[in-house]
């Protein structure tokens, strides 16, 4: 018998072990489903997987009684909207920020005390003075994601910027390149596979923030549909919206990999 | 053309360099050898601008050495000389766009074709023909190196700086490297200065060699003092016992420094 | 790892009403609730659950809407919610429940404020920022309803409580819906008009005690204990004299105000500081009424449950009558312990 440490489990014993846990969780789901659901027929906290997909069913695939849309994609489709456009404003300004502290010492001498600073202000806690600079619109839900995560992007960019060898900028120069030309041809293609990388990083965040601001103030959403049907514990409602969520975020992230290998396959090699 | 008149150089209170005179003409192939920690590393980067000079003068072509890298002063280094995000053939054609006076360096046109064209003929020298759609990160550290040396021969520079270009790499592709760098240094008419910490690979390179080392000790303050260049031999016109006394002389100098 | 294990006991083992001696009851800020405090800080209600053999731990919930959900879990035997949430969260989520006292209506508390603009009837076409399925939605509807109007004349943004007065503060915010402190705070902002309030449907928002019906039919003690606890601490804080002073700058201090600004809070509610009061309107014809509106407005939003075919669904027991399928009663309104009271047998 091998030492528990040496011993690993074969291919398909490591999907069977994977899937394990996920099985375990929607039997105790159904069972303490049932429990309370025998106790009480109209109890909301767990509701069953029929009711679950009722609610589904009516959420997605029927148009609101109220307004003759259909919410869940109405909901999803203005979420991304927000993520999508908080997460490239942040990501723009973040590259161009990061890129120019980390490149110019002139710039950065300026702009990375303040970065620093702006950096640890936690998002949430300027919320209301976004609401009045921004008002309650979509601006100040998109300035909330951009905002909360921009700083983060800047740094790891500024940071991944001096990582890159200060011999390649020595060649550059060697071979002629002035400042923009390095700043064009050696840096900036360099740091799009870590911007990459970067977004990945923030979008944990980025859900967060958005679902924070939907909460606050909005008239759809998946973050306010979630915090509007909470008001009547409609877990039915919920429970999928959290799955959605997940695989969204899950989805997103898959989607960016894989791009980022597309586009980058230079720096899927490994080390130099 | 380079000319050093009682050049020092300190980082603080530390001396690394100190009394260096010398004279080089166009074409030579100086190698600089010494223990680590000696200032050979430091007198290539002052050569390439990267480190002022504390005192004296270092003047190229009668004038102090600019205090920036520039075309005019080619290098590789032991690693990271070339771009990994670039193919081979864009490595070197990367030179080209690097000349022109623009804001993205990036080629268009006849510039582009005649630029691919130049830049296929070195990668053929080089030996790099069948390599050109790659990245560096698929390259071995051989062909990495010989790369970075076709890619800095494109910016077509008077003088070839080598810092420790072959450290890295297994004896057997050393010795093709070594044709290679001989070979491209007699056709491009270059002025070589290569660093390196493999003496034999000194004295089978150069036609000069210069080897760095303090002449002056202070065991209370180690620092006081810097290395300078206590041999410049024209190789080939060397006997046997000069070449065992430098060897006794770093040898000493390593247990010392150990 | 303790409140994991104590939330899947409590998904697995679902309240059982049984005789027990050991209760906990929960409370959020409010002018109506926060003399909770008041009993529990005082010891009047342990002295009351000493008196029945019991055991009452009061514990305060910070949030609302998280304190009724903790109630229709099973966490808490009681809870203090407005008879609009009573209806959609618990009875709706069929935990049977129980209206034990009937401790005020909100007259005035409750309010709309436009900006700009003093009439109701220019509220049309506005966007209003509110807590949406809330009591202050229903007040909107009301309100609408008074002049002529529907919610479809109105955009309604769901806004949460505590960012309202901030958002309020913003250019593009015209009208809000929303209740006390936030309400006077809102309505004390420059050029803000107070144009529909919670005093021109009085007794409609109404606050209550809710406990589940069947921890009450199995222990009575509970009930008396609480009704005799509460109109003792009704009394301490209705006198004229030092120790209403007191009590009522202990409940400012809570609440954070001082004691002018509990003062105007208690103004805008018709607090019951004697059972007689409470029995008055839980008795009246106008709780099964008012109940029957908050159902059918309920129902249109959607809060009874997409089970729900329509407004009647669940039964809604009052002293004048059942309001509602009488086959799915869910909310009572239980007059017995507030004339225990009134008759002095507690």
């Amino acid at each position: 018998m091998k030492r528990l440490i040496n011993q690993t489990p074969a291919p398909m014993l490591r999907v069977l072990l994977g899937l394990l846990p996920f099985v375990l969780l929607v039997l105790l789901y159904m069972f303490a489903s049932e429990a309370r659901l025998t106790e009480n027929p109209s109890d909301k906290l767990l509701p069953s997987f029929t009711q679950i997909g009722d609610a589904i069913e009516r959420m997605a695939f029927e148009p609101s009684k109220r307004s003759g849309d259909y919410l869940f994609w109405e909901d999803t489709l203005s979420s991304l909207t927000r993520l999508g456009m908080g997460v490239l404003i942040a990501s723009a300004i973040g590259l161009a920020l990061g890129l120019f502290t980390g490149a110019l010492p002139l710039v950065s001498a300026s702009a990375s005390p303040l970065l620093t600073v702006v950096s640890l202000i936690p998002p949430l806690a300027i919320l209301p003075v976004l609401f009045i600079v921004f008002g309650l619109g979509e601006l100040s839900k998109v300035a909330l994601i951009a905002i909360g995560i921009t700083p983060f992007i800047a740094r790891d960019i500024q940071r991944r910027t001096q990582e890159i060898p200060s011999e390649q900028l020595v060649k550059a120069q060697t071979l002629g390149a002035n400042t923009s030309q390095i700043i064009c041809r050696v840096l900036l293609p360099q740091l799009m596979p870590r911007l990459v990388d970067a977004v990945r990083l923030s979008l944990g965040a980025g859900w967060l923030f958005l679902i924070a601001a939907e909460a606050i103030a909005a008239t759809e959403g998946l973050g306010y549909r979630i915090f509007l049907v909470r008001r009547y514990m409609a877990m039915d409602v919920i429970l999928p919206y959290v799955a959605w969520i997940t695989l969204l975020a899950f989805v997103i992230d898959a989607l960016l990999a894989t791009l980022s290998r597309r586009l980058f396959p230079w720096h899927h090699h490994g080390g130099q | 053309m380079i000319e050093a008149r009682n050049l020092w150089k300190k980082f603080g209170d530390k001396v690394v360099l100190e009394r260096i005179n010398l004279q080089v003409q166009e074409g030579e192939f100086v190698t600089l050898v010494g223990t680590s920690g000696c200032g050979k590393s430091t007198f290539l980067n002052m050569l390439l601008g990267t480190e002022p000079v504390s005192s004296g003068e270092l003047l190229l072509h009668g004038k102090p050495v600019p205090g920036e890298p520039g075309p005019d002063r080619g290098i590789v280094f032991q690693q990271y000389s070339v771009f990994p995000h670039m193919t081979v053939l864009q490595n070197v054609m990367a030179a080209r766009g690097f000349a022109r006076r623009s804001l993205t360096g990036a080629l268009f046109g006849s510039a582009r074709r005649e630029a691919r064209e130049e830049a296929l003929g070195l990668l053929e020298e080089v030996g790099l023909s069948h390599a050109q759609g790659l990245y560096p990160a698929e390259l071995s550290g051989g062909m990495r190196q010989r790369l970075a040396i076709a890619q800095a021969l494109l910016g077509r520079p008077g003088i070839l700086l080598l810092d420790e270009p072959f450290g890295a790499l297994d004896p057997g592709i050393r010795a093709d490297m070594h044709d290679l760098v001989l070979r491209l240094w007699r056709q491009y008419r270059l002025t070589v200065f290569m660093v390196t910490h493999d003496l034999k690979e000194g004295f089978y390179l150069g036609t000069r060699l210069w080897v760095f080392d303090k002449t002056r000790h202070d065991p209370q303050a180690p620092n006081a003092y810097g290395a300078t260049i206590t041999y410049d031999l024209p190789v080939g016109k060397i006997d046997r016992d000069t070449l065992s006394d430098i060897d006794r002389d770093l040898a000493r100098a390593v247990t010392e420094t150990a | 790892m303790k409140r994991i294990s104590l939330f899947l006991l409590l998904l697995l083992l679902s309240t059982t009403a049984s005789a027990r001696d050991s209760f906990k009851i929960c409370w959020s800020i409010y002018v109506g609730w926060v003399p909770w405090a008041y009993g529990a800080d005082q010891g009047i209600v342990d002295k009351w659950a000493d008196k029945y053999g019991i055991d009452i731990e009061v514990v305060q919930i910070n949030d609302y809407i998280e304190s009724i959900n903790q109630y229709s879990m099973g966490e808490f035997d009681a809870c203090t919610m407005t008879n609009m949430d009573a209806l959609t969260i618990p009875a709706a989520g069929g935990v049977d429940s129980t209206a034990l006292i009937v401790g005020d209506f909100s007259n005035g508390n409750d309010g709309i404020v436009l900006k700009g603009k003093d009439s109701l009837a220019d509220i049309k076409g506005q966007t209003v920022n509110l807590v949406e399925l809330s009591v202050s939605h229903y007040l909107l509807a009301r309100g609408l309803e008074s002049v002529g109007l529907t919610e479809r004349d109105v955009e309604v943004v769901n806004t949460s409580d505590a960012d309202m007065v901030a958002v309020y503060a913003t250019p593009g915010v015209t009208a809000v819906a929303t209740w006390n402190p936030l309400l006077s705070e809102v309505a004390a902002m420059p050029d803000s008009h107070r144009v529909f309030d919670s005093s021109q449907i009085p007794g409609e928002v109404i606050d209550l005690l809710i406990i589940n019906t069947e921890t009450l039919a199995a222990n009575p003690a509970l009930g008396k204990a609480l009704t005799g606890a509460w109109y003792e601490i009704m009394a301490h804080m209705s006198g004229g004299d030092e120790r209403a002073t007191a009590a009522k700058t202990f409940l400012a201090e809570l609440s954070g105000t001082d004691l002018p600004g509990f003062e105007s809070q208690l103004a805008s509610t018709e607090m019951f500081y004697t059972p007689a009061e409470a029995l008055a309107l839980t008795n009246s014809e106008q709780v099964k009424e008012t109940m029957q509106t908050v159902a059918e407005f309920s129902h249109k939003h959607g809060l009874l449950g997409e089970g729900a075919p329509d407004a009647t669904f669940i039964g809604v027991e009052t002293p004048a009558g059942v309001y509602g399928d009488s086959n799915n009663i869910k909310l009572r309104f239980d007059p017995t312990y507030m004339q225990m009271a009134l008759d002095g047998e507690l």
